[in-house]
């Protein structure tokens, strides 16, 4: 009997982080393009800004990853 | 749930261009130029640079600080009318834009009514709204007021109504206050009609608009006054919808028949601040005082919309009236300049720096 509980569970935690960091970077990359429109000297600065999120969703895949290896 | 999403990047660049306008300590600067083209050459060294040079070209003096500010003015609006063109946003920001053509519209009907020559109305006119600088000139070029009025309904624009409606009494009495009332109503009744109270948004629109109905009727109540117009004729020159201000306590501001009387009716409101205006504007019955102090307060509430909700029209608000506050601030330096009056009496007449 194969236990889907485990993979279940990493699949959410995975896809709530990407789910997240999506959101987040969507609103941060328009009212980033918009600031970078009207001041193109913050165009590093909003790089990093949108980069941000992204650890939500690194964050997710590593738990992901340790339910995967650890537990199965 | 509701994702506003356009704010995002409107509002971003709304607060950058935010971010360029002037800081108090250039006010200061201006303030302590010794003339107009000193005052222009400080000018080239801020955001104003590229509107100044331009007009340089054409212009001298204060008539070139006029022409540049009224550019600037003007392509600062139409720039935020373009982020938001077929957003919800749109409608809102074409509201609180359509204040300057109801303005260039009455300023078009005073210059003629008085037989002004086009290029003097042209330099008094903003067009920030929606009527563009075409249109004015077209209106402009007109011979009298029954032709501008005859345009503006071939033309199919909205305001042709009201004053075709009023034009017949505005001929018999010769009275241009009928057309410019008529306006006025029509402008903040359509405005009030578009707006509903669900939104964050609409009650932001609408808490300006009310404001700005309760600003003109004090400011014409306190004329009726001073002109001893009577309460009957009186009653049909206000306009219902101010926030504070209801239509019973408006009159009876008229009834009171005085300037102090009517302004201790506003005791309880938030125009309290004008009874503690100096006697002898109360003696001397100087409306000009009044509203000054009127405007001020518009515009500080305007500005304060800035600390709003930073994803909503709230943010466009502020700006529209901090950029009108700095244009007006500028042109009462310039102004002051030319009348060569003192630095401690120009800060006074600054509105709000």
């Amino acid at each position: 009997m194969v236990d889907w509980g485990i993979p279940i569970g990493a699949g959410i935690a995975f896809g709530l982080g990407a789910i997240g960091t999506g959101y987040a970077q969507s609103k941060i990359g328009s009212a980033g393009a918009g600031t970078i429109a009207e001041k193109p000297e913050t165009f590093g600065l909003m790089v990093v800004l949108v980069a941000i999120p992204e650890t939500m969703v690194i964050l997710g895949f590593v738990v992901a990853a340790m339910m995967m290896i650890m537990l199965v | 749930m509701v994702v506003r999403v356009e704010y995002d990047y409107v509002n971003a660049r709304i607060k950058g261009m935010k971010s360029r306008l002037l800081a108090p300590p250039v006010f200061e600067t201006l303030i302590l130029k010794p003339d107009v083209e000193s005052i222009i050459a400080e000018l080239e060294n801020t955001p104003y640079k590229q509107e100044i040079e331009r007009a340089t070209v054409q212009y001298s003096g204060i008539t070139c600080i006029e022409v540049a500010l009224r550019k600037d003015f003007t392509n600062a609006f139409r720039k935020i009318l373009g982020f938001m063109k077929g957003g919800e946003s749109e409608t809102y920001i074409k509201i609180l834009l359509s204040r300057w053509d109801i303005q260039n519209i009455k300023t078009i009907l005073r210059g003629k009514n008085i037989h002004m020559t086009s290029a003097e109305i042209v330099e008094c006119l903003v067009p920030a709204g929606q009527l563009d600088d075409t249109t004015l000139i077209e209106l402009i070029r007109q011979p009298d007021v029954k032709a501008i009025i005859d345009l503006l309904a071939t033309w199919g624009i909205d305001y042709a109504k009201p004053l075709t409606r009023n034009f017949k009494e505005y001929s018999e009495k010769r009275d241009l206050s009928i057309l410019e009332y008529a306006i006025d109503k029509f402008y903040y009744e359509n405005a009030l009609n578009k707006l509903g109270e669900d939104s964050y948004d609409d009650r932001i629109i609408l808490d300006m608009i009310t404001t700005e109905i309760d600003v003109t009727n004090i400011k014409n109540v306190l004329k009726m006054i001073r002109d001893k117009i009577n309460i009957e004729e009186a009653e049909g020159l206000l306009i219902n919808g101010g926030v504070k201000l209801n239509m019973e306590r408006l009159l009876a501001m008229i009834r009171t028949g005085t300037l102090e009387g009517a302004i201790k009716v506003l005791d309880a409101t938030p125009y309290k601040f004008l009874s503690e205006l100096p006697a002898d504007v109360f003696k001397t019955e100087k409306i000009s005082v009044f509203e000054k102090e009127l405007e001020k307060y518009l515009i500080k509430r305007g500005i304060s919309r800035f600390l709003g909700d930073p994803l909503s029209i709230a943010v466009a608000v502020g700006y529209v009236w901090a950029k009108y506050n700095e244009i007006t601030n500028i042109r009462i330096i310039a102004r002051c300049k030319t009348a060569d009056i003192t630095e401690k009496e120009i800060r006074e007449e600054l509105i709000y720096v």
